[in-house]
């Protein structure tokens, strides 16, 4: 159980919190975009930078490192408002918003650090898409894998293999729903739902004729998990009224 | 992907036996296939991930990662056009207007009868031989536009 300071404030944290985590633990807020709790952390976004320094280390020797996949030390100080840290972080905002310079979240993040307008070249095909690779990660992390990162340099973008509709996605909107800045798009009614350019059946709940789940997803689940089809295909409300019959019937609510 | 297949995949067959399938080889496997096609088609690559049990995104990420890789066809000969600064000064320029003229492609483009692909690259580390032209195999310093034909034949003699 390592102790180190954060801001000044001390904290002890378990042997394999990161940086991060003792923040939170010190109620120091650090900025992040492509942090998870669920996922492995991955040091992408570099928005969550914080200056970091050993006990053995000469005193006014200071390291910046991000504090996202950065394990903790015992005697370790850590520093999240320095001026070069703000000035760093500063300059990832600048150029996110020179990328995004569209995207709401992107421009609330920047106008917290006195940013209104970048001090770049604004992209002139503005996207939302910061690249933080969350939406990747977690289709890797349920073992779809159905999308990634392709191309690299200026032309770096997240797709489907050959910008087809992905043969191996299963349509649970896990990447869009993670996607800090809503870029992913996709639609649902009650029959199809469309992502990434590929449509999907949805299971439809029996009893109340809502759309549950896809098709697809709830197969790869069955696999996964070797629950029965027919658990995926009950909405929550179905659930709800499903076991309040049950305590109706056995009378502990009258 | 399409049930058809429209590449033969027997090469691809033969160079998979020669690996673990296992995802490290990935790069290796790659490389092999585009010795043996000039290319990655896009079967072989569905093939690869399936073989290998790579998810076909991360198989088709790293195809266009890398440089080297290239997903269209390309011509039997390469060449390659070093943009580095010594080379730009020394008249790299005027060796792809040479190029485009000869051959009717501009950078990355490929003649219709796949005989050569055009490359511009940055640098490839031999500035004092500028202007650089990597035709096939062949490095060619001191490259000038009136030599293109010899060139472009494989030139045996050494002009360097």
């Amino acid at each position: 159980m390592p102790t180190l300071t954060v801001n000044r404030r001390s904290v002890t944290v378990g042997d394999d919190a990161t940086i991060l985590e003792a923040c939170r633990v010190a109620g120091v807020e650090v900025p992040t975009l492509c942090n998870f709790d669920g996922l492995e952390p991955w040091g992408g976004c570099r928005l969550c930078v914080v200056d970091m320094s050993l006990r053995t280390w000469d005193d006014d020797w200071f390291k910046m490192v991000t504090a996202c996949n950065h394990p903790v030390e015992e005697g370790m100080t850590v520093v999240t408002n320095s001026d070069r840290v703000v000035a760093t972080r500063g300059v990832v905002l600048d150029l996110l918003l020179a990328r995004c310079p569209e995207t709401p979240l992107i421009q609330r993040l920047a106008r917290e650090h006195g940013i209104e307008e970048t001090t770049y070249q604004r992209n002139p095909e503005p996207t939302d898409c910061i690249l933080c690779g969350l939406c990747t990660r977690v289709c890797d992390h349920i073992g779809v894998s159905a999308i990634a990162s392709v191309n690299r340099g200026w032309g770096r973008e997240i797709a489907p293999p050959f910008n087809e509709p992905p043969p191996d996605c299963v349509g649970c909107l896990a990447c869009a729903e993670i996607c800090p800045t809503d870029h992913i798009k996709f639609s649902t009614s009650s029959t199809v739902r469309t992502i990434w350019g590929r449509e999907f059946e949805m299971l439809r709940d029996p009893a109340t004729g809502e759309a549950v789940i896809t098709k697809a997803q709830a197969e790869h689940f069955a696999k996964r998990s070797g629950v029965p089809m027919s658990y995926f295909e009950m909405s929550d409300r179905s659930k709800r009224l499903k076991t309040a019959k049950t305590f109706e019937e056995l009378q502990v609510v009258k | 992907m399409s049930d058809q297949t429209c590449v033969e995949l027997a090469k691809a067959e033969e160079i998979l036996d020669r690996y673990p399938h296992e995802e490290p080889s990935l790069i290796q496997v790659l490389q092999d296939v585009h010795r043996a096609y000039n290319y990655l088609p896009c079967d072989v690559l569905v093939r690869v991930a399936e073989a290998l049990g790579v998810p076909l995104a991360k198989v088709f990420s790293v195809a266009t990662f890398y440089k080297a890789f290239s997903l269209e066809p390309q011509g039997d000969t390469i060449i390659k056009v070093c943009m580095g600064t010594a080379c730009h000064i020394r008249g790299a320029g005027q060796l792809v207007e040479e190029l485009e003229r000869k051959l009717g492609i501009g950078p990355d483009q490929t003649t219709e009868d796949l005989a050569f692909t055009v490359k511009t690259v940055n640098c490839v580390g031999a500035c004092a031989m500028a202007p650089v032209m990597i035709v096939g195999e062949k490095y060619w310093g001191g490259a000038k536009p009136a030599r293109m034909e010899t060139y472009l034949a494989g030139g045996t003699d050494d002009e360097n």
